[in-house]
């Protein structure tokens, strides 16, 4: 009977030290297996990427006709979100346009498609789990998308606008310079959509800044050195500073729109803002 | 003091009898009187002599705790000597009891983390793994005793055969431990589909479709509604199966787990079959010398089989065994290849695979059952005796074959339905477990197009077992109608940490068409918990491409299928074009 009160002992003994031991461990093995679950997540995702998103947005997401590029820098880095002033992250942002699809196109985009909506929450085929790993394998494109970006060279010298508001630019295409505006410039973001700088839109009272470029050449307070409404524009654009209209701040527009913005992409602006009177 | 007395009415006993012995002497009667309330019956002196193993005295006190008390009201106050050692029970009921209350206290931790619902289900068991300390150990040694108890119970039946302790009059003994039996299996079979990933899922569904096979039709589909709450496994079903895992089988098997051992008890525990004159059971009556009495000897000798037991399944929890890695989230639409049963099952499987569902489904089966339960009923011989039983004993080890048989009848191994070049593939991605791919060195996946004949001069250690182990299995494939067979692995490198390994098997049929069969997979750097991330990098646009054809020159959709494995949408065979 002895013997067994003493392995009794022992086993207890060995029992509490390979618990601590595991204890000791716990905290690396729980990390380890949240990773796993994340990978695990992602390599779902890339799976239901390829059957279900592939055919309009690209096997690599780099998009097609049918539909934007996901693994883009401007999703990444808030540009997109920006121009629809959007409130959350990017990853609630992709979260919620793959559960509610875009049953209506995004303001200046003019895909032949809408993109279905997924959720089941909202009549699609895919359960909250098969979300997040789709929304898993598209936030794990935002190292490369990035580092590409970061790596893509600036635009050729001459091949930008340059600070010159007195140059001759080709002819400008409205429709163009408005889906620059709504989208890779977003120029929509402060002037339309919101008003951290003027209003380009018509309102009671106030004409659009079509007719506005005129009136303020002809103000006494005016600063530049615009002869035209279409230098003014243009000087609004590359040269923000040299004269901000009364009631908004200066330095906040971002002021090297001159390397940014070929001189068609200019033009096509210029003539957008021009239609809005 | 009178006066407050005589107000309130206080009297305090025990300053009476401090008043009359002092305040040591109260002190040690009370506690005296304490330890003999709390162990019904002995007092301190008697506890010292049982730890002491003194001999008892008489009257002997420590048979009081039996008589008197709740906890020891059904243990037996001694035991035969011939049945208190390993042989011939090799103690597998009292086994049977332990991992029963070992998987009650271990369930509970897991049923305070857990919720049944398919909606969260499968997250919460993801969270028990990776956000609740000891979680997985909980979770292992659940599943380990599970496992275990399922063929303790099993072989505790055996023994109970092969000693003949089902006799007159135990009978009824034998009954409630085929319900028991019955219990575990059942229990077992409930808690496979909780964790509701695709392996949980299909596995249940196999066993449960067998109700749906009752005849008459209407009956099969009532007792189908009924078992899964609806006609597939949902909500409904997983909070039934449930139910009837932490509470319905629990009573159940409680209940008669109380009338198996006090039949033991009542009847005495059989002694050996050569010990006793046939037909005679002696069990009740031990003699003063072959008694072992339970205090100190039993009791000493269970409480160390309990820490040394837990002590055991702690330990190989902790360094050898781990439950199933859990597979993708349930998925209705998605069946994956070769799934089973769970192994105590596997006959019942290789049965279905033999003929009619509803004859050897359900009569066979059934039939069975029924026999094992009215055993002691039917076959009332008069001697336990080895000897005298060599019909039975020859049915049993006849019955222990066929099962084991029938087993591997119902293993993926035997019979294989789907076609070779599926076979080859999945021997590589099997949609059950993880494999060989998954469990390979992620780093030595180097990337590039990889043919499998050439599989020795591939460049790492890793592809080379991977391409050797692919190649093996595509010796299936080439048959007069299938010629010209290849097969290639392609790893390429799609995102940070992930990679994309595409396995395809190509050949031309007889009448000259070319078929193609391939599946893909995405393998992260981290899937098996490693840490670490090789820094961004551009996508690499050397070498990942595909050699020879694109899928598009690839005609005839039959046979071809690019699916990749563990599909979560419809998966809908594309034409060869479609890649």
């Amino acid at each position: 009977m002895k013997w067994q009160v003493a392995l009794g002992g022992l086993s207890l003994g060995l029992l509490t030290v390979v618990v601590g031991w595991i204890a000791l461990n716990e905290s690396n093995r729980m990390a380890g297996a949240d990773r796993a679950y994340q990978a695990q997540a992602i390599e779902t995702g890339a799976l239901e990427f390829e059957t279900l998103c592939r055919t309009c947005h690209g096997p690599q997401g780099k998009g097609t006709p049918l539909a934007p590029a996901l693994n883009a820098a401007d999703l990444f880095n808030g540009s997109r979100l920006q121009a629809v002033s959007y409130p959350g992250t990017v990853e609630d942002y992709v979260r919620s346009t793959i559960s509610s699809g875009r049953p209506v196109p995004s303001a200046g985009t003019n895909y032949p498609n809408r993109m279905p909506t997924w959720s089941s929450r909202f009549g699609g085929p895919l359960r909250d789990d098969q979300i997040d790993a789709l929304v898993a394998f598209i936030m794990n494109w935002q190292d490369r998308a990035l580092a590409e970006a970061a790596a893509t060279p600036a635009l050729p010298p001459g091949s930008t606008v340059g600070t010159d508001i007195t140059q001759a630019l080709p002819a400008g295409n409205a429709d163009n310079g408005k889906s620059l505006a709504e989208g890779v410039f977003g120029c929509a973001a402060c002037h339309i959509l919101s008003t951290v700088g003027p209003a380009w839109m018509p309102a009671a009272g106030t004409p659009g800044i079509g007719a506005r470029a005129d009136a303020r050449i002809a103000d006494p307070a005016y600063a530049g050195a615009a002869h035209t409404a279409e230098q003014y524009l243009l000087e609004s654009i590359v040269d923000p500073n040299v004269y901000v209209v009364s009631g908004f701040t200066s330095g906040v527009m971002p002021a090297n729109f001159a390397d940014r913005v070929t001189p068609q992409d200019a033009a096509d602006l210029i003539a957008y803002m021009l239609t809005l009177k | 003091m009178d006066f407050l007395r005589g107000i309130f009415q206080l009297h305090i006993p025990i300053l009476d009898d401090v008043k009359a012995k002092g305040v040591k002497a109260t002190l040690r009667a009370k506690f005296d009187d304490v330890v003999t309330r709390v162990t019904a019956g002995l007092g301190p002196a008697d506890v010292r002599a049982v730890l002491r193993d003194d001999p008892p005295g008489r009257p002997n006190p420590r048979l009081k705790p039996h008589a008197e008390g709740f906890w020891l009201h059904m243990k037996p106050t001694y035991y035969h000597n011939m049945v208190d050692g390993l042989y011939p029970t090799f103690r597998l009921g009292w086994l049977s009891t332990f991992f029963f209350a070992f998987e009650i206290i271990t369930g509970v931790f897991l049923m305070v983390f857990y919720t049944p619902s398919p909606l969260v289900a499968y997250e919460n068991m993801r969270n028990i793994l990776s956000n609740v300390p000891f979680g997985s150990l909980m979770r292992d040694l659940h599943k380990l005793g599970a496992e275990l108890m399922v063929a303790i119970v099993a072989l505790h039946m055996l023994r109970t055969f092969i000693t003949g302790s089902y006799k007159k009059p135990r009978q009824f003994t034998w009954a409630t431990g085929v319900v028991l039996l019955f219990v575990t299996l059942i229990l077992s079979f409930s808690g496979y589909l909780l964790p509701w990933d695709q392996l949980s899922l299909w596995a249940v569904t196999i066993g449960a479709s067998m109700v749906e096979a009752i005849p008459p039709e209407v009956v099969g589909r009532t007792v189908n509604l009924i078992v899964r709450g609806a006609p597939e496994f949902g909500a409904n079903g997983l909070l039934r199966f449930y139910l009837l895992h932490v509470i319905g089988l629990p009573l159940v098997g409680i209940v008669a787990l109380g009338v198996h051992y006090y039949k033991v008890i009542l009847h005495g525990h059989s002694l050996p079959p050569g010990a006793e004159d046939v037909g005679v059971d002696t069990a009740k009556r031990v003699p003063m010398e072959s008694r072992v009495y339970f205090m100190p000897q039993i009791l000493t000798r269970e409480l160390w089989y309990v820490s040394g037991l837990t002590a055991l399944l702690v330990l190989v929890c902790a360094f050898i065994y781990n439950a199933p890695v859990l597979e993708a989230h349930a998925d209705p639409l998605i069946t994956p290849l070769h799934i089973t049963s769970p192994w105590y099952f596997l006959w019942l499987q290789g049965m279905l695979k033999i003929g009619d569902k509803v004859i050897w489904g359900l009569l066979i089966p059934g039939a069975l059952t029924g026999v094992l339960l009215m055993l002691p009923y039917f076959e009332v011989g008069p001697s336990r005796r080895y000897g005298d039983r060599r019909i039975g004993l020859s049915a049993a080890a006849v019955s222990v074959a066929g099962l084991a048989i029938l087993s591997f009848m119902g293993s993926p191994w035997y019979k294989v339905t789907s076609s070779p070049d599926q076979e080859a593939v999945a021997a590589l991605m099997p949609q059950t477990h993880p494999g060989p791919l998954r469990e390979a060195n992620w780093d030595e996946l180097t990337f590039g197009t990889y043919y499998a004949g050439d599989w020795a001069s591939a460049p790492t250690p890793t592809l080379r077992s991977l391409l050797h182990l692919f190649a093996d299995h595509l010796a299936g494939v080439e048959s007069p109608e299938r010629q010209g067979v290849a097969a290639y692995m392609i790893v390429e490198d799609w995102q940070t940490d992930l990679k994309k390994i595409t396995l395809r098997v190509t050949w031309t049929q007889a009448d000259g068409t070319p078929y193609e069969f391939s599946q893909s997979a995405y393998l992260h750097r981290s899937h098996n918990g490693e840490a670490g991330s090789q820094p961004a990098a551009p996508a690499p646009t050397a070498g990942a491409a595909p050699i020879g054809t694109p899928a598009a020159t690839v005609s005839a959709p039959v046979g071809s299928a690019t699916v990749p494995a563990g599909m979560p949408a419809t998966a809908t065979p594309t034409p060869g074009a479609g890649g």
